[in-house]
């Protein structure tokens, strides 16, 4: 098992509201990656114990093929 | 090497968040009654934090609303928040970390953004008020709360020197006028603005944040150097503790 793939789950009241922060549209969460998943932004947020990272500059740039597996 | 503004801010806070929680200046006072008197026949609200710090605005505002989002740059404080309000059992609190100029939450999601002693702290308040706006509800109130910088320019380096010398993160105190026209910039309506004196009281000030000698040394310096009128809008006094105004801006979308 991965360290990332251990993580808490997030909790679901912070799922219903959250948005990406560069451009306010859905996310997609990614048990298994801990990740939530900004197709628009083609952004990666990590999800650390449980809890959403929600800054740009630490979200992973998804690359074409990654983002077309989300659509 | 730190070079990004927010993770120079939340490394800044990240070794104090107990203190913060613990600080009687940020744990009371009449802003969080007037908060607490305005918050209370709205029981079904939902509530945003906004640079929560301490919590202690989370730990007002969830008896009397539905649910509060706290949300900081911070983690560790976050962290702190989350452990004290469990202690507190404080459920409907739920904690996001965030800077306040990109908030990752949907337009039109809070009765409430609340943010008290944190706008000193956004490299970009236009940004930050422009968030805020966004994520308010079409009839949702902002209540922003901070120390108010004087219109005296003199008295304003003063002050921003000492802040910076105490605290590495600090960005800016802003005065009145630039608060307002920010507002009306971004068409938040001003309802009401309340003004009071907030008294430091020097070693616990200092002691928050735990600046180095020299730095103390420079503060305590510059308070017996400055002019006299300097020395009197911001009543430095002979134990170095000294006043400085905050104002409660109320305003709505």
């Amino acid at each position: 098992m991965t360290e990332q793939s251990s993580s808490p789950p997030i909790d679901p009241r912070l799922l219903s509201v959250l948005v990406c922060p560069l451009t306010k549209g859905p996310l997609i969460y990614d048990k298994e990656k801990s990740e939530l998943i900004s197709c628009n932004a083609a952004l990666a947020y990590p999800i650390k114990e449980g809890i959403p990272v929600m800054l740009v500059d630490e979200a992973r740039h998804l690359t074409d093929e990654e983002v077309n597996k989300y659509k | 090497m730190i070079n990004k503004p927010q993770e120079y801010v939340a490394q800044s806070y990240d070794p104090r968040a107990k203190d913060y929680v613990s600080s009687q200046v940020h744990a009371f006072g009449p802003d969080l009654e007037q908060i607490k008197a305005l918050l209370s026949t709205h029981s079904s609200a939902s509530l945003l934090d906004l640079g929560c710090g301490g919590g202690h605005v989370s730990y007002c505002a969830a008896p009397l609303v539905k649910e509060v989002v706290a949300c900081d740059i911070s983690q560790t404080m976050l962290d702190a928040v989350l452990q004290t309000a469990k202690e507190k059992s404080l459920n409907n609190i739920i904690t996001q970390r965030a800077q306040a100029e990109q908030l990752p939450f949907e337009n039109h999601q809070f009765d409430w953004v609340i943010s008290r002693f944190s706008s000193h702290h956004w490299h970009n308040l236009a940004q930050g008020i422009c968030e805020i706006k966004r994520v308010l509800k079409p009839n949702g109130t902002a209540i922003i709360i901070d120390t108010i910088a004087p219109l005296d320019k003199t008295a304003d380096s003063f002050l921003q020197t000492i802040e910076l010398l105490r605290d590495h993160s600090h960005v800016r105190n802003y005065n009145m006028a630039e608060y307002t026209q920010i507002f009306s910039i971004y068409e938040l309506t001003l309802n009401s603005i309340t003004q009071r004196e907030l008294n430091l009281e020097f070693h616990s000030w200092i002691n928050r944040t735990n600046p180095s000698a020299h730095c103390i040394q420079a503060i305590i310096e510059l308070q017996q150097i400055a002019p006299a009128h300097v020395k009197d809008i911001l009543k430095f006094q002979d134990n170095h503790g000294f006043s400085l105004p905050t104002a409660t801006f109320i305003l709505n979308r």
